[in-house]
């Protein structure tokens, strides 16, 4: 068995018998892996605190070839991210990313979701309050982007012919991004306002400024991600963090 | 489905008993005198009737309330938060906290789909509001979830007159500094206190 050792990110850790925890970690040189951490629940461990969700580390595993579980034979500690329990809006927004890259990231090496993931924790973490849900927009968006969704908004999703500048846009999920009114009329598509647009497109560029959505503004654009999500990404698959952040269930309180 | 299988499925539901542990139980009751098994099933039946949590603290008691609510001589006055019915008995059996509980029923966890409605907040805002809770200590999993559940709890309680601490996080007894992680080390090295 090849001992592997590479930066990961724990995205789920569940406690398997007595004392041992079975994580699922997104590694940079190996995309999504599960691995069984024995003794990690033991007071004494090697494992420490380290196999909390979203830690950051070293992995070391032994894997196990035509096996799906490898064996976690060590986790070096790098970044834990305790900022992100700061407050549960952005707390629920990285559980999402980690919801996206749980699912979708594919287990071969894709070090750009990674990265990106990385980063977008550490840019979760340090974001002041207000910023939080509009910078969660954009990294989500970009994460989905990544993965190979980016939604099309300068041409036609079907026909690529190119589309005005400005303005609204007939906008179809299921054609993954913007239509011209051709392809709009045929295949049918949904009403993406002028400030929508402009507000989708800031979200889509890292280099924009962060749109500043009101209440209905950031509502209907977390519907449209969360719609887009689950129709590209999905497949029918529960997303429980997904559907939590969209609820909001901290604004009952 | 056959009563062997039927337990052998019913056996394999519970966590960390898997289909092969699951099979060995079945057999090992089966070579019991028939009384053993019915023993462990009028226990099972019991504990499932008889059972309830605690219509104040959400602790599981076969009373209402609980005895730790209706023990006079505990301080009403501090009310130790805790994740699940478990936790109780092992912070009242490990310590000498004479204080009350109040059993949250789970902790935030959005990957889970469990938000604030999920848990018993209302009650323990209720408790507090009550008026005779003087000090909420927090005492959650030091886990990342359980750092945003008491972050969500200590906000909630802000503005309520209420003192609210967490549970200190640190180096274990008979442990050795080597083999500590850097998170728990530096944990300890901010909580760190004067030696008198």
């Amino acid at each position: 068995m090849p001992l592997v050792t590479t930066p990961a990110i724990v995205l789920s850790a569940l406690r398997y018998g007595e004392t041992s925890k079975i994580v699922r970690l997104a590694t940079r040189e190996h995309g999504v892996q599960s691995a069984i951490a024995k003794g990690a629940l033991r007071p004494r461990s090697r494992f420490g605190a380290s196999l909390q969700v979203l830690s950051e580390g070293q992995a070391q595993y032994l894997a196990k070839e035509q096996r799906e579980l490898h064996i976690l034979t060590a986790f070096d500690l790098l970044h834990l991210h305790v900022a992100l329990a700061g407050d549960l809006p952005r707390y629920a927004t990285a559980s999402v990313l980690g919801e996206v890259m749980l699912r979708f990231a594919p287990p071969d090496p894709h070090p750009e979701s990674y990265d990106l993931f990385r980063d977008a924790l550490e840019a979760l973490g340090q974001a002041p309050t207000p910023d939080v849900d509009a910078l969660g927009f954009r990294l989500l968006w970009h994460l989905v982007s990544v993965l190979g969704f980016a939604p099309s908004l300068e041409a036609c999703a079907r026909d690529g012919i190119r589309l005005p500048e400005t303005g609204a846009l007939p906008f179809s999920t299921r054609e993954g991004g913007a239509l011209c009114p051709a392809c709009a009329a045929e295949h049918g598509a949904t009403q993406l306002p002028a400030d929508a647009r402009e507000d989708l497109t800031a979200l889509l560029d890292p280099g924009a400024a962060l749109p500043r959505l009101d209440g209905r503004h950031g509502a209907a654009h977390r519907r449209l991600l969360a719609r887009y999500v689950r129709y590209h990404l999905a497949e029918g698959a529960e997303l429980p963090a997904l559907e939590f952040w969209l609820r909001r269930p901290w604004e009952a309180a | 489905m056959s009563a062997i299988e039927a337990l052998i499925t019913e056996l394999a539901r519970l966590p960390g008993i898997g289909r092969k542990t699951a099979q060995r139980l079945t057999f090992h009751l089966l070579q019991q005198p028939p009384e053993q098994a019915g023993r462990l099933a009028s226990a099972l039946v019991a504990v499932s009737e008889r059972v309830r949590p605690c219509e104040q603290c959400g602790n599981l008691t076969e009373e209402q309330p609980c005895a730790i609510c209706r023990d006079p001589r505990r301080d009403p006055a501090l009310l130790c938060v805790v994740e699940d019915a478990s936790a109780v008995a092992v912070v009242d059996r490990s310590t000498d906290f004479r204080g009350r509980y109040h059993v949250l029923g789970g902790r935030l966890s959005p990957l889970d789909g469990i938000g604030p409605e999920s848990l018993r907040l209302d009650p323990l805002v209720a408790r507090v509001r009550g008026g005779e809770v003087r000090e909420v200590i927090l005492a959650t999993n030091p886990s990342m979830e359980g750092e945003v559940t008491a972050t969500y709890i200590q906000q909630l309680l802000a503005g309520l007159n209420v003192r609210v601490t967490r549970l200190a996080r640190g180096l274990p007894m008979g442990g050795d500094l080597e083999y500590v992680d850097g998170v728990t080390l530096a944990h300890a090295l901010v909580a760190r206190q004067e030696v008198s």
